[in-house]
């Protein structure tokens, strides 16, 4: 199987400052990473670089075998597409016309709006479930329904891979479960390969497959999820000391920060 | 109303306002040969200039709006105006009397002059990161002060008649005599019209932010400085003409959005025709409101986009918050 996403020794430093330093990974089709880490990290800027934002120093990243400092921001747009944290901007479009705009990439001022587009786009509500509101404006909808909304436009991209900055922070509990299941759906039934920054370590762990642990620009390990919830990692990338349980109902691991004495 | 009907109303209203506005004022002589030369060297002109001046303007006025993502930010209140001034202050200053390739050598001082206060803005905006409305229109007004005094400093070293030229024309006014200041300015604003018409979706997504619009394949950085570059241009070659005419940049594509929405496919067409009928409105007003004395239509619109700019920012205040 090829690889999608080949991230090699990436370095980015701005002003001198090491942002993200040697940080390797490789993803295939189907994926689903977790970045994981303390503020300051790097998980942002490991989000910027892959979006084109940032220029890594030194490193290279390949997206399905093309270098991505060869490619243009249409075609970029093409492969990748984001979801960024819930934060409450003010955003004058309906729903509609929001989604639509995830088009943007195959399309140039005079084209026309094909079949194909609109088969993306109904898709992408469908999968989404946006209907019940897309003739609304965006600046009404909830928390929830926003980040449904910027997930339906990112699909609407119609790109193999999918990075999502803390998509669910910001919810409340019920949203946090509705939008973490429509990423689960995402990847599992329609095999959409997933970057996902969290701060959900119980989330990050069942869900995701794989785990990518940063601390202070480095990687602090990366692996599988199953073997993320040990006292020793959490505690190496966090400082802090965890205990764990068994979830009632599941009888999955659960990381709970323990209480200082 | 859908947005196609509006549309055609407000390009149905400045037809008219065009057609109707050239023939009001004032009128002393019955001879209808002076009248036809009134009417065909002044008038014309002079509403063809202001419709020209006003629909450049709004256009840059929008630009700026969804580019800083923010209601009050222009041309104007960003101080990009201010440079274009100054520029054209210079010019008069120093007594300069060049053209570059048939471009009046005031228009390439004021251009100049915005280009200069924009790349403040800009790199100002840009070197702090997560720069709050509140700190950027600071940042605007500081540099239309900082512009201002350098005005008054060269008006204060130059001679009476320059200095009067000087204060006639920071006034904003429209007397011209004749086509040629009329074929000065129409390639300029057409030009950034043309580029702004060709932009509208980036314009879209901008409004959304700068990541989403990466994201979702926009050139962010290219787009912006293409349009920082035409505005300044546009800027440029209507403040050289009719001096810092204040606040239609700012009033126009409000007016705009608020009948047609804010999707720019529409928004954009209709600040264009909207900004040029509204000028020419206030020129009439300017033109009649005291007869036989005119006063400059810059007076006008600023009295009126004085309160508009307060009662925006209450607006905008209590939304944010």
């Amino acid at each position: 199987m090829t690889k999608l996403l080949d991230v090699s020794d990436i370095t980015v430093k701005v002003d001198d400052k090491i942002l993200l330093s040697d940080t390797s990974f490789q993803l295939q089709q189907g994926d689903y990473l977790c970045v994981l880490g303390p503020n300051g990290a790097g998980k942002s800027t490991l989000l910027k670089t892959l979006m084109g934002i940032i220029k890594p120093t030194a490193g290279t990243i390949f997206l399905n075998q093309q270098s991505l400092s060869q490619l243009s921001q249409k075609h970029l747009a093409q492969q990748l597409s984001y979801v960024p944290q819930a934060h409450g901007r003010q955003l004058h479009f309906t729903v509609a016309d929001f989604i639509k705009m995830g088009r943007y990439a195959y399309h140039t001022a005079f084209s026309d709006w094909l079949a194909e587009d609109q088969h993306a786009m109904d898709q992408a509500i469908s999968i989404t479930d946006t209907e019940p509101f897309l003739h609304r404006q965006m600046n009404t909808l909830s928390g929830g329904e926003v980040q449904r909304v910027m997930i339906a436009a990112a699909l609407c991209q119609q790109t193999p891979l999918l990075l999502l900055d803390e998509p669910t922070s910001f919810l409340d509990p019920h949203h946090q479960v509705e939008v973490h299941q429509l990423i689960r759906q995402l990847n599992e039934q329609h095999n959409i390969t997933i970057i996902e920054v969290s701060h959900d370590l119980n989330h990050a762990g069942q869900h995701s497959k794989h785990i990518l642990a940063l601390k202070q620009g480095k990687t602090l390990w990366y692996g599988d999820s199953s073997d993320l919830l040990q006292a020793s990692h959490l505690h190496d990338l966090y400082g802090q000391q965890f205990v764990f349980t068994n979830h009632p109902q599941t009888g999955a691991v659960v990381a709970l920060p323990s209480e200082s004495p | 109303m859908k947005p196609v009907t509006t549309l055609i109303l407000i390009t149905l209203v400045t037809f008219v306002i065009l057609i109707i506005s050239p023939y009001f004022g004032l009128s002393t002589t019955t001879d209808p040969d002076i009248q036809h030369y009134i009417l065909a060297q002044i008038r014309i002109p002079r509403v063809l200039i202001a419709f020209i001046a006003g629909s450049g303007l709004a256009l840059c006025g929008m630009v700026f709006q969804a580019m800083f993502n923010n209601p009050l930010a222009t041309p104007f209140t960003l101080g990009v105006a201010s440079g274009a001034s100054l520029g054209a202050t210079l010019y008069v200053y120093l007594g300069l009397s060049l053209s570059f390739l048939g471009v009046d050598g005031s228009t390439v001082a004021a251009f100049s002059g915005a280009l200069i206060a924009i790349s403040f803005v800009y790199s100002i905006s840009h070197f702090r990161k997560g720069f709050s409305s509140e700190t950027l229109l600071l940042t605007g007004v500081a540099i239309s002060f900082f512009f201002s005094s350098l005005i008054l400093f060269t008006q204060y070293l130059s001679n009476v008649t320059d200095s009067f030229r000087i204060l006639r024309w920071l006034m904003g006014g429209l007397s011209i005599v004749g086509y040629h200041d009329v074929i000065q300015l129409l390639p300029f604003v057409s030009l950034c019209a043309a580029i702004i018409l060709w932009l509208t979706r980036e314009l879209n997504l901008l409004m959304a932010g700068d990541d989403i619009a990466l994201s979702r394949g926009v050139a962010v950085q290219q787009v912006r400085y293409l349009l920082f570059f035409v505005t300044s241009l546009c800027v440029g070659a209507i403040v050289a003409l009719c001096g810092p005419i204040g606040f239609v940049g700012m009033m126009v594509p409000h007016i705009c959005r608020l009948l047609i929405g804010s999707d720019h496919r529409w928004l954009a067409p209709a600040t264009l025709l909207f900004g040029g009928g509204f000028l020419v409105l206030c020129d009439v007003i300017a033109r009649l409101i005291i007869a036989p004395t005119e006063i400059p239509v810059g007076v006008i619109t600023t009295l009126l986009g004085g309160p508009f700019f307060l009662w925006l920012l209450i607006k905008y205040k209590a939304q944010s918050t």
